[in-house]
């Protein structure tokens, strides 16, 4: 049976696949950072509007507060929040105080409260709050009554406050050390808040726009490892990762890597044997290997000519239909090919044949918008659409190809697996499942990024 | 949708409320798998990193001129440690050693790393009082550690990132169980999704 109409139908599967891939550039590069860290906000400042007014006096560059009057009774604290609650999608929040004047009593108190606090109470005074206090060193968590947990602390020291969102725990510091931690319970978001209840005491509050006095960073770092050593210890089936790195070299066509590696393998002490049985099918993938490498290496060299050509040799259904996504994305490339070189003319009566069909058409419309505005400046790589000038760019049109070839495969069984290799699959896998299990933990934590697991220790 | 399947998803509802566990049909994960960003770049330095970090030397090399893809080591100080690998494999005790010399590491760890070969020396079994490092899986295990060492010492990561992220998906499929039924990849070497467990 001939495939033809399931063929054209996987043809444009597969075309329109790497053509949104192409399009998500453009996209990707306003989102260089990680998504999550960037879209939450961050509190930066106390807030003056549901302070507990008369009691305290916050300062104008609002990272302080004094408490000026003589202090009565259990309802007159001088309390007030941050001007954010502290952020959930990351894997610690904390913020630290220094105490300027602990005045008469030092009745000076750190802590994290909800939304709808009473602002004359001490954090932690009243359900769903937490709060360290100075005076007598204890741990208050919705009752009156605290529980012995830190020393005390007065003028001139610097206390933290933090929520670590791996192991559930509120934890406290006092001048760089930490002093305790407690288990964090409570649901919704919760407010940085530090309170005064004392004539003269003075507070100065840092979010993190001073350097802490407390590591956070090794503190994370310690976090981290503790998660990566529960890990570890997981058990792997033999020869999987090889596996699954020969399968990675298949499915792209890099055919000289592929023999070195199968070579090496070898003679490794012991050798690794691939069976069949560990699901590896290679039917499927080895399928055209030479050619998608040399079709690969004339794209990734910018020759795009000589690739339509072998693709006509090749592959002619593949370029038959011009209006056809892989096409499109060639003839794109070809010009931007030619504007890389700055042969404009050529570009703009190529751009004339070739890509002005494309306007107008929905899916196509804005990529081609953004190759024709190369035009537009004198230092296109610089410019918005710089990005098109890029390697990725021509990676895109090289996966496509390929992609293409593997989905000809006459003895094809499933083709979704053309457009996404074993390994692409896998860490997809592991991105979704991070992000839905901290979305089903409240969105707290952190979630899984390849590209900041790769460039750990490339800081400076 | 057909009945037969409305029944399936509703089995699985009842269920899950059992449970109180989130369901997510494959239609819905898989909207979120295609939301995730992975980079082709990304995936290349991966399979870079494996490559450099086991030694693959021509294999490394290739992958560079074939994905334009830059190792993050020197490709010629690979070269050299699995010289010092094979030999203590095969039980070439000073041929390792010297190899090792010519490494050059700083001269605490050289001390380390010359005991560690040296052990191999004993080649009458009655006379070494730890007979079992003639063993070959004791000189497998020696080379590893000897591999390990000297990465260590040009302050590389000794371990391959690919292993580790392929245990933290069991880890975090583990994890999601407990809240959720969705989707799973059983077989890591087809990396085929397996429909909610009913």
């Amino acid at each position: 049976m001939t495939n033809n109409n399931s063929g054209s139908k996987n043809e444009e599967e597969v075309g329109s696949y790497f053509l949104e891939v192409a399009r998500g550039a453009h996209k990707k590069k306003e989102e260089e950072m990680e998504e999550d860290t960037e879209d939450e906000e961050c509190p930066t400042e106390l807030n003056t509007i549901n302070s507990s007014g008369g009691f305290l006096v916050v300062s104008t560059d609002k990272i302080s507060v004094k408490y000026p009057s003589v202090n009565l009774h259990g309802h007159d604290v001088g309390v007030v929040q941050a001007n954010k609650p502290a952020p959930v999608k990351r894997l610690v929040y904390y913020f630290e105080i220094y105490v300027k004047d602990s005045g008469a009593k030092g009745q000076i108190a750190i802590g994290f409260t909800p939304d709808n606090f009473k602002m004359r109470r001490q954090p932690g005074w009243e359900p769903h709050s937490c709060g360290y206090h100075g005076d007598d060193g204890m741990l208050y968590r919705g009752q009156g009554k605290g529980e012995a947990f830190g020393p005390t602390y007065t003028a001139n020291d610097i206390v933290g406050a933090g929520i670590n969102y791996a192991s559930h725990e509120f934890f406290f510091t006092k001048n760089g050390a930490v002093v305790g931690t407690v288990y964090n319970d409570v649901k919704g978001s919760l407010f940085p808040t530090i309170a005064v209840h004392s004539q003269n005491e003075e507070v100065h509050v840092n979010f993190g726009q001073k350097p802490f006095a407390f590591d956070l960073e090794d503190f994370e770092k310690q976090e981290r490892m503790k998660q990566q050593m529960t890990v570890e210890k997981i058990s792997l089936p033999p020869n999987v990762s090889h596996g699954i790195v020969r399968s990675y070299l298949l499915h792209y066509g890099y055919e000289d890597t592929l023999n070195s590696f199968d070579m090496a393998s070898k003679t490794t002490v012991p050798p690794v044997h691939i069976a069949q049985e560990n699901g590896f099918d290679e039917q499927d993938i080895m399928y055209a290997l030479n050619e998608r490498k040399t079709l690969r290496q004339l794209i990734k060299n910018g020759e795009i000519d000589a690739a339509l050509g072998k693709l006509h040799d090749w592959y002619p259904q593949i370029v038959q239909d011009d209006k056809s996504a892989t096409c499109f994305l060639l003839h794109c490339q070809k010009f931007i090919e030619l504007v890389r070189v700055g042969a404009l003319e050529e570009a703009v009566k190529y751009g004339r044949i070739q890509l002005a069909k494309f306007f107008g058409l929905a899916g196509f419309e804005d990529f081609v918008q953004d190759c024709v505005a190369l035009l537009a400046y004198e230092q296109p790589r610089e410019s918005s659409v710089g990005y098109l000038l890029e390697d990725s760019q021509r990676e895109v049109v090289a996966d496509a190809v390929n992609a293409m070839i593997l989905s000809m495969n006459p003895n094809l069984k499933d083709s979704h697996g053309c457009l996404q290799s074993c390994l692409e699959r896998l860490l997809r896998q592991l991105t979704a499942c991070c992000l839905e299990r901290r979305s089903l933990n409240g969105d707290q934590g952190e979630a899984f990024y390849l590209h900041r697991v790769l460039n750990i220790g490339k800081k400076c | 949708m057909s009945l037969f399947w409305i029944v399936i998803r509703q089995l699985a509802e009842i269920e899950a409320m059992a449970t109180s566990k989130k369901v997510i049909t494959k239609e819905e994960w898989e909207k979120k798998l295609k939301d995730v960003k992975i980079r082709k770049e990304d995936m290349n330095k991966l399979v870079m990193n494996f490559l450099v970090t086991e030694g693959y030397v021509d294999a490394a090399e290739k992958f560079r001129l074939e994905s334009g893809t830059e190792p993050d080591i020197d490709l010629a100080t690979i070269t050299d440690r699995m010289a010092v690998k094979k030999a203590v494999q095969s039980g070439n005790v000073e041929d390792a050693i010297e190899k090792v010399n010519d490494l050059n590491p700083e001269q605490s760890f050289l001390e380390e790393l010359e005991k560690t070969v040296a052990l191999l020396a004993f080649e009458d079994v009655s006379n070494c009082p730890v007979g079992e490092l003639l063993d070959i899986s004791q000189r497998l295990k020696t080379a590893s550690e000897v591999n390990a060492a000297i990465l260590t010492s040009q302050s590389h990561e000794k371990d391959p990132k690919l292993p580790s992220l392929l245990k933290m998906l069991i880890w975090a499929q583990n994890q999601l169980d407990e809240k959720a039924a969705y989707p799973r990849i059983n077989d890591l070497s087809t990396a085929k999704l397996e429909d909610p467990a009913v």
